[in-house]
This record gives C-alpha cells, structure tokens and sequence, in this order.
C-alpha cells in the first residue's frame, strides 16, 4: 500500500477512529431526532382520514403506508447526502488561512475531505443502523416489499452512493465560493432551508402540481433526498429509472467538475492570512 | 414598583445594544430575516399543497389551520427572540465557567441568563406570523368579539410563559449535562409537539403522547389552547387548566432553575 492511495487509506482510519469516540452522545441525539418523526406520522394519518382517500399525489400516487414509508426513506437519503460543516469549513480554512497546509503538503485538499468524509459517514451509517434498525423495524407495517427486486435493490443503492458524491460536490462548490465572499454562511442557511423543500425531504414532490413536480425532479436537490426513495418505492422504474440515474451521474459529473475549477480558479486569488 | 421599572429600563437597553450589535453586521442580519421569511413561505406551500388533496386535516380547515400556523410562528418567534440563544448559551457558561461574572452582579439570575440578549433577526416572525392570523381570519370571515381577543391574548401570553418554564427546566440541565447540543434537541422536540392540533394525537401511538404532554406535561396546549379559542370554540376548562399549569410551572421552573444553580461548582480558576 506504498501508492497514493494509502495516505488516503490512512486518513480514512484516523477519522472513523474519531467520529467513534462520541458514539454515545450520537445514539442519544439520534434518539432524539427520531421523535419528531412520530409527529409527522400522525399528521399524515389525519391528512388521509381527512381525504377520505386512499391515495393522494398528482404525477404519481401514494397512499398512507407508502407515504410513512417515504417520509422514513428520505432520513436514509440524507444520511447519505448531507454535508454538515463541509462548505462552512472550506470556506473557514480559506478565511482564516488553514488552507495553506493543503498547498504545502502533497495533498489534494478535496481529496483530503472526500476521504474525511466518506470515514464520518461510515461511522454515522455504522452506528445509527441500530437506532434506525429500531425505528424501522417498529414502522415494518408500513413497508410493503412485494415489488422489490435485484434491479430495484441494486439502483437503489446506486442512488445512495450517487447522492453521497452530488451533496459532497454541491456542498465543496459553495464552500469554494468562499474564495471570493470569504462568508458563506448566510448563503448556506438560504440553501439548507431551500434544500429542505426542493429536495423532497418534506414529502414526495409528486404532490405537487405536474409543472412543479416536473421542474424540481429534474434539479440536482431531488437527487439528495426524493430520488433514492422513489426507486426504493417502485416509484421510478424501467426507462424512468434508468435515466433518472443516468441525470443523476451527470448532476455528479457537472458538480464536480465545477468544484475542481472553482478550487483552481480561487487559489489564484487566495493570499493565506494568518500565521 | 421601583424594581419592575429598573427590569423594564434594563430589558430596553439590552434591546437597542441587541440591536446595534446585529446592525454591526447587516448583511448577515438580513440574509437571517430572509432565511426566516423562506421558511415560513415553504411553511405556508407545504399546507397550501396538503389541502389541494383534503379540505379537513384532523377537523381543521384550511383557513382554521392557517390560522394555527400563524400563532406558532408568532409564538416560536417571540420565544427565539427573546430566550432561546440566551439559553442554549447557557451550558457553555457552565463549560467555561464564564456563568460566574452572571452571578455576582446585582441582578436576578435567571432574568440576565435567559433575558439578556434580544435576536432581533427572529423578531419579524412574530409580525409574520400576526399577519398569517390575520388573512385567515379575514379569510374564515367571522364575527370577532372583544372578548374572544382578550381571551385569546390571554392565553397566548399563558402559553408563551409555559413554553418558557420548559426552557428554562431544560437550560437547567446544563449544569449537570454540561452538553450544549442536547437543549436544542430537546427544544426541537417540544416544538414538534406543540406545532400541530392536538387532534391528530389519536389511536394506539397518539393517544398517550395527547394525554401524557396535555396533563403530565402540558406542551401540546401552548398552540392548541390560544388558536382553538381564536377559531374553534372557547373551552373554559382548557383555559382555567392552562393559566394554572403555567402559574404552577413557572415557580417549578424556578425553583429547579436556583437549584441548579446551588449545584454549580464554577470552572475557573
């Protein structure tokens, strides 16, 4: 292992041995988080008795059992796909200075945090499958898998993994913005509360009008949190599936290479202030 | 009287320093308010799009509903104004042991730990969230009498101070937990309960959470009490419950408050 690839290798082992000191403050907050969720059910239950539907959506349908089981799903996204601190970060190291230690070793710096990255989220992923094994075992009755296959499971976890690489990406663009507003963190609080309608996260967008639905499906946003739920529901399947991974790889792509020139073309600005 | 009035003069110069403090910085100050205005706008789409599939949500309609949305808005914004960063700041006074310089000064305690800093950035919630009540109920087009506001008043202010004895038992904890991310959780957790009617809280997984946090724990009457008699029907013994249980919670709140403090045992040197 005496490639490049093993300071990364090495860096991956440091973070995850970190991110699981606090395991148990982790457990307790994400014990927490899980609470609200209860309230959210019982809304959705008195929204479908109110109806007196069985379904409800416009571009697709969904009754009680698939909406709960979606409202579940989207915390699975955004546990792939958020970012928290990563754009605030950036943006710290180029304000305060701390960049500099990028340029001086050999290290790529968003290399650097893709890897940091990928070890907090496989600590976060590693300890919450116990309290998320709890919470969706009690919610098994709203599951229903009969549809499930290998190609919906397999696109399924695609969908995952591309949403870890886009909210990595998209959130590395903002945090590279900071080269040239060196404060973005008014900017993310507008794109975090954005983010938490337009990605779906508040429910399925096929609830909302087809010109809506349509427009905000195709924004990168639904592939963090609408997108990997709607295949795990057989929401989006043959063709539509296939493309909609296929948008997804190129929302991947296009935000990549957008952080890769934003880095490059910051650092000709950059001055590294401080000692 | 005397005193009151030194609180009042006090609690005015905390605000303008508030103020010209957030001032200081008024490109952040307002990409703050905008931030609040987005969230209540994604607020009011999320219930225009659940009742373009009901017409009822837990025998709410969408004006009545509207209304209730309005008055937690305006409620959560006074509470984050006027207590909320005072007190998640809390426990990292105890961490520091910085809460010593609050306790020697000749001050009640819990008025300059929880009162002394305005955010002024979450101020326009409580207009926004009086001109939400206002369309709904132009939109309900009902007669409203004198007395229907004055209670409603009455019961908002109970609500807001009953929402304030439970921050306070839980910036409490601090001094034992010492974990500032916990309170906010928790916080979070209280609010989720107090930002829907209390008539969705039914079947085997609802109705104990609506008896458990209505008269063991009285959060969820903190919205549902004040918009009910706004729009619904004036319940009497909701209301005589409500001004009670914030009488009995605030000397609870304060008792457990001087508690606390009797158990700090300062950081610094």
């Amino acid at each position: 292992m005496n490639l490049p690839l093993s300071k990364y290798w090495r860096i991956f082992r440091v973070s995850l041995i970190e991110r699981m000191v606090y395991r148990g403050d982790f457990l307790l907050g994400t014990l927490f988080r899980f609470l609200p969720m209860v309230t959210t059910i019982l809304l959705w239950h008195a929204i479908y008795a109110g109806s007196g539907k069985t379904e409800l959506g416009s571009t697709a349908q969904y009754n009680l059992d698939q909406m709960v089981s979606y409202l579940l799903l989207v915390h699975i996204s955004r546990m792939f796909s958020s970012m928290p601190g990563l754009a605030g970060g950036i943006a710290r190291s180029i304000r305060d200075g701390s960049l500099k230690k990028y340029l001086l070793q050999p290290i790529d710096m968003l290399g650097y945090l893709l890897t940091y990255r990928l070890a907090h989220k496989t600590a976060y992923i590693v300890t919450a499958a116990l309290p998320y094994g709890i919470l969706f075992f009690l919610c098994s009755g709203y599951f229903h898998l009969g549809h499930l296959d290998a190609v919906t499971v397999l696109a399924y976890i695609v969908s995952l993994l591309l949403a870890f690489v886009l909210g990595f990406y998209f959130e590395s663009c903002i945090g590279c913005l900071g080269f040239w507003i060196l404060e973005v963190t008014s900017l993310l609080y507008v794109v975090n509360t954005l983010n938490f309608f337009v990605s779906g996260h508040m429910f399925p967008l096929d609830l909302l009008s087809p010109f809506w639905a349509t427009l905000l499906k195709s924004l990168p946003f639904s592939y963090l949190a609408y997108f990997p739920a709607a295949v795990f529901l057989g929401q989006v399947r043959g063709e539509a599936l296939i493309w909609g991974l296929a948008v997804e790889v190129a929302w991947c792509v296009t935000f990549f290479i957008l952080s890769r020139t934003l880095y490059r073309i910051g650092l000709h600005r950059y001055s590294a202030f401080g000692g | 009287m005397l005193a009151l009035m030194r609180y009042v003069r006090l609690i005015l110069a905390l605000a303008r320093y508030g103020l010209a403090r957030e001032l200081a910085f008024r490109g952040n100050f307002l990409a703050k308010i905008f931030v609040e205005v987005l969230w209540l706008f994604i607020l009011l789409i999320f219930y225009r799009t659940i009742f373009t599939q009901t017409s009822v949500v837990a025998d709410w309609s969408e004006s009545e509903y509207l209304f209730f949305v309005g008055c937690y808005f305006a409620l959560e914004g006074l509470i984050e104004t006027l207590f909320l960063s005072n007190c998640s700041e809390f426990s990292e006074l105890v961490r520091s042991g910085d809460l010593d310089f609050f306790l020697i000064r000749p001050i009640d305690e819990q008025f300059l730990i929880t009162c002394r800093a305005i955010d002024w950035s979450t101020a326009p919630n409580v207009l926004m969230g009086l001109g939400v009540m206002v369309t709904a109920l132009v939109q309900l087009d009902q007669p409203i009498g004198i007395v229907q506001v004055a209670l409603f008043l009455l019961l908002f202010v109970s609500g807001l101070l009953l929402a304030y004895s439970f921050l306070v038992m839980l910036t409490s904890t601090a001094v034992w937990f010492v974990r500032n991310q916990s309170l906010l959780e928790m916080w979070w957790l209280f609010t989720s309960l107090m930002r829907y009617p209390k008539e969705i809280f039914t079947g085997p997984l609802g109705g104990p959470i609506y008896w458990f946090f209505t008269f063991l724990v009285p959060v969820m009457l903190v919205i549902n009490v004040p918009a009910r008699t706004m729009v619904k029907v004036f319940e009497p013994w909701f209301a005589v419950y409500i001004v009670m249980a914030t009488a009995i919670m605030l000397w609870v709140s304060r008792r457990v408050f001087r508690f606390a403090l009797n158990s700090y045992r300062s950081a610094s040197s």
